[in-house]
């Protein structure tokens, strides 16, 4: 990632310090090799059924889907914005598109209609929030709203029998199932609009630096809001590929994906302070712990320890990229190596 | 009254309901000009800062740029008239490189329909950015850097270029501090920076308490005292021991406007 990333190529004529190289190219590029790691030890401690077609098909499927909310989670953290609302507004977006499914409705409203609702809690959110109301305790409001709602809308009763929705959830193209074209489109999406558009640049630099965005001009409010619709636009995809997977739609917020979320969102290295961020590493992300949770099965080991190891792994996350950023700028304050050097 | 400088302030008064922040503070900067706004804590600069870059508007009194009588609602109509700020803490992108951060807000576009989806032009954004720091004659690290791997000096000379780029001709270019965070080598940038600056007509008004700084760059020096204007003489006329009686309040300027 040349702009989003914190740190672009590194070419020969930029003059860095070979030590401060050596830290980028860690905390740049470590969240690969601990996948690799992973898949090393489970290929073998988890042998002969982890390394297998069936399990890295079915990892890259769970992946897939956990990755949607953490893309939608990733760019509010890079743009400045939490939003907590997100498993409210999955419920809410899989209830009304499996509402007017199942009343016989085509199927193609009902997306539109899920979509829709991602719109509208963005739109929510953004407006509470730019009011100067603090973005976690609105989103916190908002997603008690939004559970209170899906299950208002269904009566508390699972939406069931959506097979219609089977393209979208359990059918497989090349071998490959649904959901994971539907991540991957939500993924180069976001990504292209990121790296190459002006609203993916302003929306970066909001995060990064809201004062400095508006004292050259940007309407830093409507990138808000932006960031907010693009998170609830995922949520509710996010909500409709899950409700489309088993082909029921339920009125109850899972608050599990969250945390899911926010834990591939920070192994990606993301940092919550905003500004930046490599979105196709949050979907490493989801793959990584997607691979944990497999693995884990795998060995028969109880599903409590793959939640230890995952709250293990996203305190280990903050350690490497806080202990890297440490040591390059004080390579680069005090080395002066590259900094100084090419200065008139 | 002439109304040829570039910028103009007559009889401003800044109010903070009792507390008369500014008090008919009259100044004016002809283009090309260096002017040192001097002054202890509270004084008033910030104040008068804030109504030169459109942040705020004072009570009474009005502003002239360019002889036109303007009144700013915000730093973004400061900037269209040509007022442009490099604030102290210099409000850099820190993860952008040096190219985003002199070409935001006003990012270069693809030609043709990938403009209208609102794809940026990278390497017109490089191109322009270089340009602006050609146009200045320094050479820092290489655009496409981020601005958090810069010194401190080239984080300064990036915020000053930005300003620069955005004057139009002949503008005026606020500095607030512009050296506080700096070492003796890259002060000397700076100072050289401004005096190009000046010499290509932009009228600058320097707010520092580092006096040698003002010294060295300023053709006039303006002393502000709890709000009112203490002395606004030639700075060549003037030294060092004068201009400290000034800004401690110990004396006022005998003949002052």
């Amino acid at each position: 990632m040349t702009h989003t990333g914190s740190v672009p190529e590194v070419r020969a004529e930029n003059q860095l310090p070979p030590r401060v190289t050596v830290l980028i190219v860690i905390r740049d590029q470590g969240l690969f090799v601990l996948w690799a790691l992973l898949v090393v030890i489970f290929a073998i401690a988890a042998r002969p059924h982890f390394l297998t077609t069936a399990t890295g098909i079915s990892i890259l499927n769970t992946a897939a889907i956990s990755s949607i909310f953490a893309a939608g989670l990733g760019i509010g953290v890079m743009t400045g914005v939490l939003d907590l609302s997100v498993p409210g507004t999955a419920a809410v977006a899989a209830v009304a598109m499996g509402m007017i499914i199942r009343d016989g409705g085509p199927v193609w409203i009902g997306l539109v209609v899920g979509v829709l609702v991602g719109v509208a809690v963005g739109l929510i959110n953004g407006w509470i929030t730019v009011r100067g109301f603090d973005p976690l305790i609105a989103t916190i409001g908002m997603l008690s709203v939004l559970s209170g709602l899906a299950l208002v809308l269904s009566g508390g009763l699972d939406i069931a029998g959506l097979s219609s929705l089977d393209f979208l959830g359990t059918n497989r193209y090349l071998g490959i199932p649904g959901p994971v074209y539907v991540s991957i489109a939500v993924f180069a999406l976001l990504t292209v609009m990121l790296k190459f558009t002006r609203a993916g640049m302003r929306l970066l630099a909001v995060g990064g630096n809201g004062e400095a965005a508006r004292r050259v001009g940007i309407k830093v409010n409507n990138y808000r809001v932006l960031g907010f619709v693009i998170s609830g636009v995922c949520a509710a995809i996010g909500g409709i590929v899950n409700a489309s997977y088993i082909a029921i739609a339920s009125p109850t917020a899972s608050t599990s994906v969250i945390f899911q979320a926010l834990t591939a969102v920070a192994l990606a290295g993301v940092p919550f302070t905003g500004g930046r961020g490599s979105l196709p590493k949050v979907f490493v992300g989801g793959v990584v712990l997607a691979t944990i949770n497999a693995g884990l099965l795998i060995m028969g080991v109880q599903t409590y320890w793959a939640t230890i190891a995952t709250g293990v792994l996203l305190i280990g996350a903050l350690v490497v990229d806080r202990s890297t950023n440490t040591s390059i700028s004080k390579l680069l304050v005090t080395g002066r190596a590259g900094a100084g050097k090419d200065q008139a | 009254m002439t109304r040829s400088a570039a910028l103009e302030l007559d009889h401003v008064c800044v109010h903070y309901g009792f507390l008369k922040a500014l008090d008919d503070v009259s100044i004016k900067v002809a283009p090309g000009e260096v002017v040192a706004l001097l002054g202890d804590n509270g004084a008033g600069k910030s104040t008068l800062l804030k109504v030169m870059s459109g942040a705020h508007r004072p009570t009474s009194g009005t502003l002239h740029v360019k002889g036109e009588t303007r009144s700013f609602r915000s730093p973004r109509d400061a900037a269209a008239a040509g007022v442009q700020m490099v604030y102290q803490d210099l409000a850099l992108v820190d993860a952008m490189e040096i190219s985003s951060n002199l070409t935001l807000g006003r990012e270069p576009m693809k030609p043709g329909i990938l403009g209208q989806l609102g794809f940026v032009d990278r390497r017109a954004m490089r191109r322009e950015a270089q340009a602006e720091l050609d146009a200045l004659g320094v050479r820092t690290a290489p655009v496409t850097r981020p601005v958090e791997m810069l010194s401190g000096g080239q984080r300064q000379v990036v915020a000053i270029a930005r300003a620069a780029a955005r004057l139009g001709e002949q503008g005026v270019l606020l500095m607030d501090e512009p050296t506080a965070a700096l070492g003796h080598e890259q002060t000397e940038l700076v100072e050289s920076l401004i005096a190009k600056l000046a010499s290509r007509g932009v009228a600058i008004v320097v707010v520092t308490h580092n006096l040698p700084l003002a010294g060295a760059v300023s053709d006039r020096t303006i002393v502000l005292n709890r709000g009112r204007k203490v002395a606004d003489v030639p700075t060549r006329d003037t030294d060092k021991d004068r201009i400290v009686g000034w800004i401690t309040g110990a004396s006022v300027q005998e003949d002052i406007a």
